[in-house]
């Protein structure tokens, strides 16, 4: 696979954030927090959120890593920061899109981000991505 | 009514913490519910999903999100803000596979938000390794907010 700078990465589409599966990741991670599995608990709160529930910081990572390993095959991200400006809500259609911003031999500095149509940018961050074995 | 704050002292004090540390493999089960939650396929030949350095890293560590949030005395679960998830992976995880997990606490600072209320800023590292080979290196960056429920 041929990269360049500016190259755009393919879009991953979550077509509606679950709140069964934040039950689910709840328990595995052994995660005491209600806001990703009680709604009553997010509509308390003063922020105006609603009776949803709001998604785990890295079931968000989990969407960039699943766009670039369909770009760049399994196994090829090497490093993935993400910082959290706005929360994801069940039921939201998250867009993970991403951009490559420098190349070396063998790996790709990828702006990336996750995306929501009325709310914009949820989540920014940055990958290093080898695409060597590509 | 608003919990007292605590100790400017006891948060910068967690600095250098150290984790008991463990052995941690992450069996198929596992694997397949962490990815089917990320709506992927799983992935081929037995590699676990990234999504996995979240939560198997602080266990295998010998700690919890419960504990870590009580370590930066967390006025309650809800009080936890994320700044950042860091993940390096100079390895791909592999399903059954043991790997000798460490982690501590690189730092712990108060620090003040634009409107002048105080939180705690702390920043965990742990990282992995399958014999000498670092496998991942994760940083987490919470902070610890203080009277804004």
């Amino acid at each position: 696979m041929k990269v360049a700078k500016g190259d755009v990465i393919p879009e991953w589409v979550m077509e509606a954030v679950s709140a069964e599966r934040m039950k689910t990741m709840a328990a595995i991670l052994r995660d005491p927090n209600p806001l990703h599995w009680n709604r009553d608990t997010v509509a308390a709160l003063p922020m105006g959120l609603g009776k949803r529930t709001i998604n785990q910081g890295p079931l968000g990572l989990s969407y960039m890593v699943n766009m670039l390993h369909d770009w760049a095959g399994p196994g090829s991200i090497k490093r993935l920061k993400m910082t959290f400006p706005h929360v994801v809500l069940d039921g939201e259609r998250v867009i993970a899109r991403g951009v490559v911003t420098e190349t070396t031999e063998s790996i790709a500095h990828c702006e990336v981000w996750l995306e929501e149509a009325s709310r914009g940018r949820l989540l920014v961050g940055a990958a290093e991505v080898d695409i060597s074995q590509s | 009514m608003n919990r007292p704050i605590p100790p400017e002292e006891d948060i910068r004090a967690l600095a250098g913490h150290r984790f008991a540390g463990g052995e941690r493999l992450i069996e198929h089960w596992e694997n397949f519910l962490l990815t089917d939650c990320t709506g992927a396929e799983l992935l081929p030949d037995g590699m676990v999903h990234p999504v996995a350095l979240f939560h198997v890293p602080i266990q295998g560590a010998g700690t919890s999100i419960a504990d870590m949030f009580a370590l930066g005395q967390a006025e309650s679960d809800l009080s936890i803000m994320i700044e950042s998830y860091d993940w390096e992976m100079p390895e791909t995880l592999k399903e059954n596979t043991p790997y000798q997990v460490s982690g501590s606490i690189l730092s712990a600072q108060r620090l003040h938000n634009d409107e002048g209320r105080p939180y705690d800023r702390i920043q965990f590292c742990f990282e992995m390794h399958e014999g000498k080979t670092l496998a991942a290196r994760t940083t987490i960056t919470w902070h610890y907010t203080r009277n804004t429920l």
